[in-house]
């Protein structure tokens, strides 16, 4: 698996109808449950050997290519390997087999928060968090007070993290990660979190982000927000790829398929 | 309210070379352990160096004032702090190193920057505090020094450095390794602790290697097997009148180089397991 991320690279990914995404033959293993046994060799075995009982594959032989500026939505049932696509694609975790190609800097709206280090203050936490996500001090400095303007919390500057509340730790997070300049973002259900108006601003940001030519990658299980911010869809079913088409054909045939009981 | 779109794209974008990037977060990581660590703690530095310090005046009461002993390398508390301030960056280290996925789990599962970071941040942030901790070691120096006792300085204080540059690669290939091994294995976290504990009498600390040879001449050669034998021997080297031993030296510098090897393979190997499992 390889990741390019050079400003070469970042501006192929800008460039539309450029490759950004490959997966090809994508494939995870996980074990069972925590408790089997795991032995050295198991470690140092070479990847992408048959299935052993007490493993599944929550995701395997996915295949697609996603080009600049485009927006795709990845719509399934919870534990069909939505989450675990994603992280793919972020590249924090890796295939056991096939391989994921990443071309230009991604900005993961997933597990926001978890950089944040609670007895640091606010301002501590942005410039570490940004700076782990490669901006420089001196585009910190020019973003930040926008980045505390939008989380809404101008007062709360040189508190410690840890006194904030839970809103206000996800509207941080989302404001720092939100100002990343990558040509690509993933958006992992962080939406569901924060008030009405807070989400409005969020949809907002995206929006213009799109406008923008980037490139966005969606998991939802929100047909309104799907259908509003994507132009393509991924099915995953069973750890497969099973539709790869428009939003709005892939949303009624996830919809055909589990239908609620009426 | 300012989302302002247009300044989305910074005017200069300076985009990272590999090595760039892994020094910038490097250092971010490293300046975030001791900012938390100072800023939460009262005394700061102080606890630093108080672990060791505290340690060095009992050795050095038990030693020299109850049994006698230890006198050989006067003056024994500069011998004790050669060999406990080294000690504890690398125990330190080590015990950090077996928490190193579990205790950052979220912030590894949300970036990307290479993970080895996550070892070599405790490494530099523990070699950092082990600088910091020296001028304790220069003061006993300078004392010594008005006293019959004096430690000799010679110019064997130049391989110091050596010694440091040493102990940071075997604390980052014992660290590589220790690190992926605990998240399959969590009992192994009390297993290093309680090799560490052990390994600090099997290390010459409170003694030299020569005294080892003198309960037993296979006691020496076992010891210098330690790769810390060899170090310490170079911290102690520009103090004392005893000369350096080039075979554990020479051991310690093999030993360090090949378990940097090893850990990097090791690391490499599971890193793909450790981001499942954490």
């Amino acid at each position: 698996m390889t990741s390019v991320d050079s400003p070469a690279a970042d501006a192929a990914a800008r460039e539309p109808g450029a490759a950004v995404i490959s997966v090809r033959g994508a494939g995870i293993r996980f074990r069972r449950n925590r408790t089997s046994r795991r032995s050295f060799k198991d470690l140092f075995s070479s990847r992408g050997r048959r299935a052993r009982p007490g493993e599944f594959w929550p995701l395997r032989g996915v295949d697609f290519e996603v080009r600049a500026g485009e927006a795709i939505g990845v719509v399934g049932r919870n534990g069909q390997g939505k989450s675990t696509l994603l992280k793919l694609v972020a590249q924090v975790m890796i295939p056991d087999e096939g391989a994921v190609d990443v071309r230009g800097g991604v900005a993961p709206l997933i597990e926001i928060t978890g950089g944040f280090v609670n007895d640091l203050t606010v301002r501590d936490n942005v410039y570490l968090t940004a700076g782990l996500h490669g901006m420089s001090k001196a585009e910190i400095d020019a973003a930040f007070d926008e980045i505390i303007d939008f989380a809404e919390i101008p007062d709360f500057v040189d508190t410690p993290y840890k006194h904030l509340s839970s809103g206000m730790k996800v509207r941080i997070a989302f404001a720092v990660v939100s100002r990343l300049d990558e040509p690509i973002m993933l958006v992992d259900e962080v939406l569901a979190v924060g008030d009405k108006a807070f989400k409005a601003k969020c949809y907002r940001r995206i929006d213009e982000m799109l406008a923008q030519g980037r490139t966005l990658f969606f998991v939802s299980h929100s047909e309104r927000d799907l259908l509003r911010f994507c132009t393509r869809g991924l099915y995953l079913d069973k750890g497969r790829l099973v539709l790869d088409a428009g939003i709005k054909e892939v949303v009624d045939r996830y919809n055909d398929d589990y239908a609620p009981k009426k | 309210m300012s989302v302002a779109a247009a300044s989305v794209r910074a005017p200069a974008d300076p985009k990272w070379t590999p090595a760039q990037r892994y020094r910038r977060s490097l250092w971010l990581l490293t300046s975030r352990d001791l900012r938390v660590r100072y800023s939460t703690n009262a005394l700061g530095w102080l606890w630093s160096v108080l672990d060791p310090l505290l340690m060095a005046a009992i050795y050095w009461f038990v030693f020299t004032q109850v049994f006698h002993r230890g006198v050989d390398h006067p003056p024994y508390i500069v011998f004790l702090l050669t060999g406990l301030l080294p000690w504890t960056w690398f125990s330190g280290a080590i015990n950090d190193s077996a928490k190193a996925f579990t205790r950052d789990a979220k912030l590894i599962r949300s970036t990307t920057i290479p993970r080895s970071i996550w070892v070599t941040r405790i490494v530099l942030s523990k070699g950092i505090e082990f600088l910091f901790s020296l001028p304790v070691l220069v003061l006993f120096v300078v004392v010594s020094l008005f006293t019959d006792e004096p430690a000799r300085l010679d110019w064997q204080l130049l391989l110091f450095p050596l010694a440091i540059v040493l102990q940071a690669i075997l604390t980052t290939g014992v660290g590589l390794i220790v690190a992926p091994l605990v998240v399959f294995f969590r009992d192994l976290e009390r297993a290093v602790r309680l090799v560490l504990r052990f390994g600090f009498y099997a290390t010459p600390i409170i003694f030299s290697l020569g005294d080892l040879g003198r309960v037993h001449p296979s006691l020496e050669v076992i010891a210098s097997l330690n790769p810390l034998s060899g170090i310490v021997g170079i911290y102690r080297a520009g103090f004392f009148d005893e000369p350096i031993d080039w075979l554990a030296t020479a051991i310690g510098t093999a030993v360090s180089l090949v378990l940097l090897a090893v850990g990097l393979l090791v690391f490499r190997r599971t890193v793909p397991a450790v981001l499942k499992e954490i």
